[in-house]
This record gives structure tokens, C-alpha cells and sequence, in this order.
């Protein structure tokens, strides 16, 4: 032991007890030899027994102690690895991985080759992609147990992670050479497979190939080795072997798409009629399989099309197919082809009515058609009318698939998404509930209820609902948080964000974002387990996954709604009242209805108040449980408690928005939207630089929309409008507004983006606004562009409508509360089932209800 | 129209909605609370009917021990209308007759049947069943009121049919009491 301060025999065999303790994590026990030692007056501040005292109240759960203990023993002995170790650890269990990183380092100075720190330090350095030290780190473990299987590996993936793909293969290559290989080495196989991934990444396609031949009889895993051959074959231009393994690709699963495009490829078919052949072929060998029966829908088209469509209508109609359309909905984008199955589908009612069969003049010996024909034709037709926005038609044939069979649940759940489409929150909710009610031990119909009710702010109740399958004991929105159950979350967000109540929908931002930071976090275990087991490849795909994690849109959603909010808290910083009278909208409610809504709330209020008791009974418990379980280790460092008001009372909002902006940023740089928020919360900084970058971005990904116009024009207005510049910056500002604009003036530029994008509703209002915002004159062309709706213009959508309503209201257009008035009543017509465009009848006020979002 | 698949499935607390739903498109009677809880009591004597995996119909029955008899009271056995002359009444009547033939202690099997249904007459009347009684003002808020007890016995009669065959005899019970 380089100890300066080494323990005489006694003592040092109650350390190594210590030690052993640690291991087998029987801390009580290792409490007490530490005590043994400390108290002999000679040793009471010998530095690695106190160091190791700390680690071990670490896991018991004291951890200020821990610190306190581990830092003094660390100032007694600084040059003992043991103790920098521990430090090391004890921050690792922290998450601070950087510093514990730097532990590592010192513990390495005193003892260089110690296996197990330098073990440690390569683990931390994989999790934080510090690559170079990790190869470093694998070197010198490699040189230090080259026996080791693992030692070759590691040295072998830091090289193929930092892309020296030359290198890594040759490492493999040398290891394998030292390998015996057993009879079904699956291992060895997953090895191989491995060393083949890196020479592909590596763009050695030949090599590659000739690899799989070479070591053919030891790959066990032959789905892959036949998809990656066809894959190499195509690349390499050899198609007719290419053919000949797709081809048994697609018998081994004729489900797998794929297959047929590599098929394809490689036969170089591209004509329909040889295209149809290809597919009739595998439809009569394999007549249960749906693939090369739809796939055909995609690229027919005229009275082929309606024969193969008739044919695939026909018979996922007869046995009952539920997601029928969900599989027909892709085809929807060619007009053509909705309207020969439109035409298909009504015929087939027709003629179910009248004769049981789908075809008018039928051999009438044939079986007739069951039942359940006609309701499965009258469902897909509700559908049908649904996507195409024919609401009515929609309901009325829900309405007739419901009198023919009332007992399915799916026709309820399909009512009710015709009604949250065409606007109608309330009456979806309670369809849904009636759905839900038919089959209450179904949870996926119990969790769609509860997203609807998510979707009217009926939070309360989406809690109650979906506690009827979380864990008893635990309230419901703790236990989805535990499950990091994130649609729940995003929607509930969502819902506090219309309610206006900043906090909560804060709070659960910040629990999603931590779902996200946890799920790499648990990456750490992977990092020995992967390369133990040899599954190499996966563990490659983890990294990269965990690398690109906030990409997910669950991550995305939560993010922008977080910064939407930060945001709305820079432009109003949070008061005490400001929440509560957020929740009403009291000026647009009748005495009435404000009557009936505050009894709504109190009693809502009165739930709340039941279940945060609940729930602190049900801390206590748990405080209690964990007393006695105290031995076993902590699962990571406890996170600080998440507080509502906290969270809103923030004293800096913009940078909290630029947490949550800066992976979105990173990862997500092709959605419109993230430069978009980006310009919203750099405009507020005044940050001119950021400002541009965030417009140079979205010009360069898609100047035409809408919502980045609007950032675009205001930022030109802004720099216009910008005196006393630095002299660089300036320069800079200049060159690139030069460089968007061409120097064209801002109303040119607006005018030319309406040009570009006539016959638009969304763009419309979004020049018309501009319009507004740059000259007050052009008012009323303004609101005439961005409330033209008539029939000839695309992209009318219920919510657009609804944003150019809110935008009316607050006045971005100036003071028209009769445009206002007048467009709601249009919408209404529009849309007659959405509960945003209902002017309330007994209101006295012309003021239109604004039923868009809180801000 | 064959091409069904029929089966028969439980009725628990989680889709007992179904059969209230079912109850009220199909009779004209409404049923009080205590009926749908002791339904879910009495196991197979409770059945709902799935066609392609959709419910469409439902029996339910209980065990009637009044004068000195072991009788099977058939409450309710119905088919929504999309789904009549598929079999869906005859798989409900086989599998309530085959709970008798099974048990084999039951003395008959009965129901009631308004006046003027003459389909459910002749249907009940292929399986055996006989008009045994008429009661006056049976029912209290529907036209006619009055209401026909429809029967199939077991006792009195020799002891050949196989338990599957519905059509012909069923076996007899075996006679303990009275």
C-alpha cells in the first residue's frame, strides 16, 4: 500500500474487513471495523479508513457526511490512490462525472497501473464521449492484461469510435488470430458481425463481402448475414445475386418491405406490369401475407387500381380488419386514388344492403358475405369523410355503423376522434368515456380517454382515469412519472399551458427533460455488460442512440411548450394573482356559466386538496419504508424536488428557455420550429448576432414558412430600427441583411413572400400580420388577407382559424373587434362542430370568445 | 351468411355495460341493478355471444327452486337485429341446455315470451319447448302485456338423446324430488 501513513498488521487486516464490507454491501458491518481503528488514538485520522468510512455512510444514504469524511481523509493522505479513488467514486454516484474523471487521474498518479481505477476511468470516459482518453485509457489496459478479451475489444471500439476504422480492424484482426473457436460460438459470431459493421462504416464494401464468404460457416446469425449480402451486392453492382438472396429474404418474411424495394433494385424492374408480376407471384405463395397485396396500391393507378384496391377492400372487409384505413391512409395523398376508393366503398354499401354480397349481380351461389361486413364498410367510410374534413358525412356514417352494432367499442372511439377533429373537445370526452366505460379492464382505451380529457383541461379526471391501472398506494401522476410515461406528461403539459398555469406545466417539462437525462444515465451499466456479453453491435447502435436521444419528439413537444412558457414569463413575470385568474376567462362567460364554472373548480380544488394528502400520507409511509430498508444502497443521487411556483417565480427565464433550446438546436436543426423559438428568445436578449444566426437558419432551411416569416420580418424591422452598433457587429449585420435581402425593402419582401405562397391560408396570415406590423395603413387589406377563407383557399384548418381568431382578438391586426366578430361567424359556418367559433348566445358584449391558447 | 365465427365469453364487472347496452337495444324491458349484479354471480348460467369477435347477443339465467322444483329460469336471450338468423339464438339455447344435461338435476327449463312473438314461439318450439301457460298482465308497461311460459321438460321421458343433441330429447333428470 503507498500509504504515507501504512497501518500496522492488525489494522491493516480490519481495513481490508472494510473493503470486503464495501463489496458485499454490508455497510453496518463495515461502519464498525472502520470505528475500530479510528478510535485508537494513533490512527484516528488515518486518511483511507476515513475515506472509506465516507464511501460506505455513502451508500447508506448520509451523504453530507460522506463528503465531510472523504474530503478529511483525502487532505490526510493526498498522495494515497485509495483515497482519490474514493473520491472518485463518490462523486461518480453524484453524477459528477467530470470531476470524478479528474479523481480518477490523481488516484492513477500514485498507483498507474491500477486495473480497477483505470477500469473506472475508461467507464466514465466512454459515458462522456471523451473518445481520445478513452482510447488512451483502453491502451493501457490492453498493455497491462493483453490476455484479457475485453482489453482487445475496447482498445479495438475506441479506435472504430473515433472513425480510424484502419486501426480498429487491424486490432481485431490480431485478436482473433489469439481466439479457439467452439462449435456454435455465438460470441464469436457477434465478433465477426462486428469486425464486418466497422469494414462497411469504413466504405469497404469488397473487403466486407468477401469477409461474410470467408467466415461463412461461423455466422449463426444468417437473417443478418443475408440482409447485409444483399446490401453489399447491391452496392457492388452484382445484382443477380442480389436477386437471388432478396428473394429468399422475402420467403423467409414476405411481410418485410424492404425485401421487395432490394428485390426490385436488384432485378431492376421498375415497369408496373413487371412490378405486378413480382407481387401476384408472392401473393399466390404466400396468400396470408397483406404485403405484396397492398404494396401494389402504391404505384398502380387508374382501373388497375381499382381492381387491386377492390380486391384488398373486399377482403380485409370480409374477415374485419380494424386498421383498415390506418393502412389505406398512406395512399390518401393522390386524389385520384381517394376518389376510386371513395367510389369502391359506397358501392359496396349499396350492395351489402340490398344482397349481402359486395357486387350488385352475383353468383348467388356463393357464400354471402357475414354480418359484419357492412359495419366494418360503414366504419371505413366514417373514416373516409373524417380525413377528407367531411365531418357530417362522417358522423352520419358513424351514426349508421352504431345502430347496426351498438356493442363495438371502436365505433365510440371513432366518434369521438370525429368530434376532436371537427372541434368539439366536450362531446369527444364524454364519447370517449362511453367507449372506455364498455370495457374497463382495456387499458388502451382507458389511456385514450384519459389524453382526451388531457386534451378538454380536464386534469384532474385524466388522473382518476388512468388510476385504475397505476400502482396502488401511489397517486397517479406520480406513478406515470415513475414510468416516465411521456405522451401523459406532454399532453398534461400541454393542458396547465392553456389553463395558464405556468408552474405545473413547467413541472412537467422539467420531469420529461429528466426522463431524457436519466435514460442516459442508464446507459452506464451497458458500457461493461455489452462488451462482456459481445452483443457489440447493438451496444454501437445504444451510443448512437443515446447521442441523438433529445431528438425524440416527446423531448421536442415538452421543449418548446417549456420555452413557450419561459418566454410568456419574461413578457409577465409571475405574480401570486396571476395564476388564478388565468384559469377563467371571466370576462367572456355569462354570470351564469361563471356561476357554474367556479362551483366546478372549488370542487376540483376540494379533490386536490384530498389527494395531496393522500399523497403526504403516502410519503410518510414511504419515509418509514425507506428507514428500514436503509441498508440497500440509494439508486442514484436523490433530484432536487421540482415546486410549481418555483419554478414560475423564476428570476431568469431566458436562460432556463435556453436550456431546454440548446438540445433542440443541436439536435433537431432541420425543424423549422427550433430557429423559429430560438429568434424569440435571442430577440428578447437583444442578442443581435444569435438573432441572425437563428434567421439565417430558418432561411436556409424554408424562408417560406409562416411562422419563420414573421421572425424574419421582425428582424429586419429590429435592425432598421437599431442605432449606436459596434462597429463589427454592425458590419456583419449589414452584410448578411444584405445577402437575405437582396436589398429589397421589408414591405417588397413581405409582398413577395404573399406572391410565392398565394392561395394560402397560413401564409396569408402571416403577410397579412406582417403587413399590419409594417405599415398600420394597409389595416384593412391586412385583415382582408388573413381572414379570407372562401373556398378557393388552401389550407383552412380549424386551427389556423383559430390562431387568426386569437391574433384578431389581441390585437395584432389593431383594434377590430368587428372583423373579429364577423370571422368567427364565418368559422362557424366552416365549422360548425367546433366549439371555438360558437358565439355565445346571451352575452351582451360583441367581444368574440377566444378559445385558442392562454398566452 | 356462414361465415361467422361464434363464440361464447364471460361476463365480468369490466364489460357488464355491454350487456346493459345490449338489454336495452334489444328488449323492450328494462332491468333493475340487482338483475345485472347477479349476473355477475352465476357463471355459465350468463353468457355474452361474440360474431367475429363483436358482441351481439346475450343469455342470462338463474336456478328457480319454487314448488318442490329444481327449474332453469331463462331471464333474458337475445340478439341484436344485424346479426338474427345466424345461428346466434341456437348456439345461446344449445349451450343453456347443455348446462341442464351436464347438471342433470334439473327438472325443466322455462321462460317467458310475450303473446304475440310468434318468431320466438317457433323458435323456442324447435328446441322442445311447449306453451305450458299463459299469465294475464305479466308485463306491466308494454303491449300485449300478457305472456305465454314456454317449458322443456326433463323428467317423464326415456332416457336415450345424447347431452349434445339439442333438437332431439334431452336426457331426463334424475328424479330425486317429488
Amino acid at each position: 500500500m503507498p500509504s504515507i501513513n501504512p497501518l500496522p498488521p492488525k489494522e491493516n487486516a480490519l481495513f481490508k474487513r472494510i473493503l470486503k464490507c464495501y463489496e458485499q454491501k454490508q455497510y453496518k458491518s463495515g461502519l464498525k471495523f472502520a470505528k475500530q481503528i479510528l478510535t485508537n488514538v494513533k490512527f484516528a485520522e488515518h486518511g483511507e479508513t476515513l475515506a472509506m468510512k465516507g464511501l460506505t455512510l455513502n451508500c447508506l444514504g448520509r451523504k453530507e457526511e460522506a463528503y465531510d469524511y472523504v474530503r478529511r481523509g483525502l487532505r490526510n493522505d493526498l498522495k494515497s490512490h485509495v483515497c482519490w479513488h474514493v473520491y472518485g467514486l463518490l462523486q461518480r454516484s453524484d453524477r459528477k462525472y467530470e470531476e470524478a474523471i479528474k479523481c480518477y487521474r490523481h488516484a492513477l498518479k500514485w498507483d498507474k497501473d491500477n486495473l480497477q481505477i483505470l477500469r473506472d476511468l475508461s467507464l466514465l470516459q466512454i459515458q462522456m464521449r471523451d473518445l481520445e482518453g478513452y482510447k488512451d485509457t483502453r491502451y493501457q489496459l490492453l498493455v497491462l492484461r493483453p490476455g484479457q478479451r475485453v482489453s482487445w475489444i475496447g482498445f479495438a471500439m475506441a479506435y472504430h469510435l473515433l472513425k480510424d476504422y484502419t486501426m480498429a480492424i487491424r486490432v481485431l484482426d490480431e485478436f482473433r488470430k489469439t481466439q479457439s473457436v467452439k462449435q456454435y460460438d455465438y460470441e464469436h459470431s457477434e465478433l465477426l458481425l462486428y469486425e464486418n459493421l466497422v469494414m462497411r462504416e469504413a466504405g469497404l464494401y469488397q473487403e466486407a463481402l468477401d469477409f461474410l464468404n470467408e467466415y461463412n460457416e461461423y455466422l449463426l446469425d444468417r437473417l443478418s448475414v443475408n440482409e447485409i449480402k444483399v446490401e453489399l451486392l447491391l452496392k457492388l453492382n452484382r445484382q443477380e445475386e442480389a436477386k437471388k438472396i432478396a428473394n429468399n429474404l422475402i420467403d423467409r418474411n414476405p411481410e418485410n418491405w424492404a425485401y421487395y424495394r432490394q428485390f426490385e433494385d436488384a432485378a431492376q424492374i421498375s415497369c408496373s406490369e413487371e412490378r405486378c408480376k413480382l407481387y401476384c407471384e408472392k401473393e399466390s405463395k404466400f396468400p396470408r401475407a397483406t404485403t405484396p397485396k397492398w404494396l401494389p396500391l402504391t404505384f398502380t393507378t387508374g382501373e388497375k387500381f381499382r381492381s387491386v384496391a377492390d380486391v384488398f377492400l373486399k377482403t380485409s372487409i370480409r374477415k374485419g380488419v380494424p386498421p383498415l384505413f390506418v393502412i389505406m391512409r398512406p395512399l390518401y395523398n393522390q386524389a385520384e386514388k381517394v376518389k376510386i376508393i371513395e367510389e369502391l366503398i359506397l358501392g359496396y354499401v349499396k350492395n351489402l344492403k340490398d344482397s349481402d354480397y359486395f357486387e350488385a349481380n352475383c353468383d348467388t351461389s356463393e357464400e354471402k358475405e357475414p354480418a359484419t361486413a357492412l359495419l366494418w364498410t360503414y366504419y371505413y367510410l366514417a373514416q373516409h369523410y373524417d380525413y377528407i374534413g367531411q365531418t357530417r358525412l362522417a358522423l352520419q356514417h358513424i351514426d349508421l355503423a352504431i345502430e347496426h352494432t351498438p356493442l363495438l367499442i371502436e365505433l365510440y372511439v371513432l366518434k369521438a376522434k370525429i368530434f376532436k377533429h371537427a372541434g368539439d373537445i366536450e362531446e369527444s370526452v364524454r364519447l370517449m368515456d362511453e367507449a372506455q366505460s364498455l370495457d374497463t379492464a382495456d387499458r388502451y382505451i382507458n389511456s385514450k380517454c384519459a389524453k382526451y380529457m388531457l386534451k378538454a383541461n380536464l386534469i384532474q379526471e385524466a388522473a382518476d382515469m388512468s388510476s385504475k391501472f397505476t400502482r396502488e398506494g401511489v397517486s397517479a401522476m406520480e406513478n406515470l412519472n415513475e414510468m416516465q410515461c411521456m405522451w401523459f406528461q406532454t399532453e398534461c403539459a400541454s393542458s396547465y399551458q392553456r389553463l395558464g398555469k405556468w408552474g405545473e406545466a413547467l413541472k412537467k417539462c422539467h420531469e420529461i427533460d429528466r426522463h431524457f437525462s436519466e435514460i442516459i444515465e442508464d446507459q452506464f451499466d451497458f458500457h461493461t455488460y455489452c462488451m462482456r456479453k459481445m452483443t457489440l453491435r447493438a451496444y454501437v447502435e445504444l451510443l448512437q442512440l443515446e447521442d441523438k436521444l433529445r431528438m425524440h419528439p416527446f423531448y421536442v413537444k415538452a421543449a418548446h411548450i417549456a420555452i413557450e412558457i419561459y418566454l410568456h414569463l419574461h413578457d409577465h413575470p409571475w405574480t401570486p394573482e396571476s395564476e388564478q385568474n388565468n384559469d377563467l376567462d371571466s370576462e367572456n362567460l355569462s354570470a351564469a356559466e361563471l356561476r357554474k364554472l367556479k362551483r366546478k373548480q372549488k370542487k376540483k380544488e376540494r379533490k386536490a386538496e384530498e389527494e395531496r394528502e393522500k399523497q403526504l400520507a403516502e410519503q410518510k409511509r414511504k419515509d418509514q419504508q425507506s428507514k428500514k430498508s436503509q441498508d440497500n444502497d440509494l439508486d442514484g443521487p436523490k433530484e432536487e424536488e421540482l415546486i410549481p411556483e418555483e419554478l414560475a417565480k423564476t428570476d431568469n427565464p431566458l436562460e432556463c428557455a435556453i436550456k431546454f433550446l440548446k438540445p433542440l438546436q443541436l439536435l433537431n436543426p432541420n425543424l423549422i420550429g427550433t430557429h423559429v423559438v430560438a429568434y424569440e428568445i435571442y430577440s428578447r436578449k437583444g442578442k443581435l448576432l444569435l438573432m441572425l444566426q437563428s434567421v439565417k437558419r430558418g432561411y436556409q432551411l424554408n424562408k417560406d414558412d409562416p411562422h419563420f416569416h414573421v421572425c424574419f420580418i421582425k428582424f429586419l424591422l429590429h435592425v432598421k430600427g437599431v442605432k449606436d452598433l459596434d462597429g463589427g457587429v454592425k458590419t456583419v449585420i449589414e452584410q448578411e441583411v444584405n445577402k437575405l435581402t437582396e436589398n429589397k425593402p421589408i414591405n417588397k419582401i413581405n409582398q413577395e413572400f404573399l406572391d410565392r405562397n398565394s392561395s394560402s391560408l397560413p401564409h396569408y396570415f402571416a403577410g397579412g400580420q406582417m403587413m399590419y406590423l409594417i405599415d398600420p395603413s394597409t389595416k384593412e387589406l391586412a385583415v382582408k388577407l388573413a381572414t379570407s377563407v372562401s373556398s378557393n383557399i388552401k389550407g383552412v384548418t380549424r386551427t389556423t382559424s383559430i390562431d387568426i381568431l386569437d391574433s384578431l382578438c389581441k390585437g395584432d391586426f389593431g383594434p377590430c373587434e368587428k372583423e373579429a366578430t364577423d370571422f368567427q361567424a364565418q368559422c362557424h359556418n366552416l365549422f360548425p362542430y367546433a366549439t371555438a367559433f360558437i358565439i355565445p348566445a346571451n352575452n351582451n358584449t360583441s367581444e368574440p370568445l377566444s378559445n385558442g391558447s392562454a398566452s | 351468411m356462414t361465415r361467422g365465427r361464434i363464440e361464447l365469453g364471460d361476463i365480468t364487472q369490466h364489460n357488464i355495460k355491454q350487456l346493459k347496452r345490449l338489454n336495452q337495444v334489444v328488449f323492450p324491458v328494462t332491468y333493475n341493478d340487482k338483475f345485472y349484479k347477479d349476473v355477475l354471480e352465476v357463471g355459465e348460467l350468463a353468457k355474452l355471444v361474440y360474431y367475429n369477435d363483436i358482441v351481439v347477443g346475450a343469455v342470462c339465467c338463474r336456478i328457480d327452486n319454487n314448488d318442490n322444483q329444481r327449474r332453469l329460469y331463462i331471464m333474458t336471450l337475445g340478439c341484436l337485429a344485424s346479426y338474427r338468423r345466424l345461428h346466434i339464438g341456437t348456439v345461446m339455447v344449445e349451450h343453456v341446455l347443455d348446462i341442464c344435461a351436464k347438471d342433470g338435476n334439473y327438472d325443466n327449463v322455462f321462460l317467458h315470451v310475450q303473446v304475440n312473438n310468434e318468431g320466438a314461439i317457433k323458435f323456442y318450439e324447435k328446441f322442445g319447448f311447449e306453451i305450458v301457460e299463459e299469465k294475464q298482465n305479466y308485463y306491466k308497461r308494454i303491449e300485449p302485456a300478457d305472456a305465454y311460459v314456454l317449458q322443456k321438460s326433463f323428467r317423464n321421458k326415456p332416457n336415450t338423446a345424447t347431452t349434445n343433441s339439442v333438437t332431439s330429447d334431452s336426457p331426463p333428470a334424475q328424479d330425486k324430488k317429488s
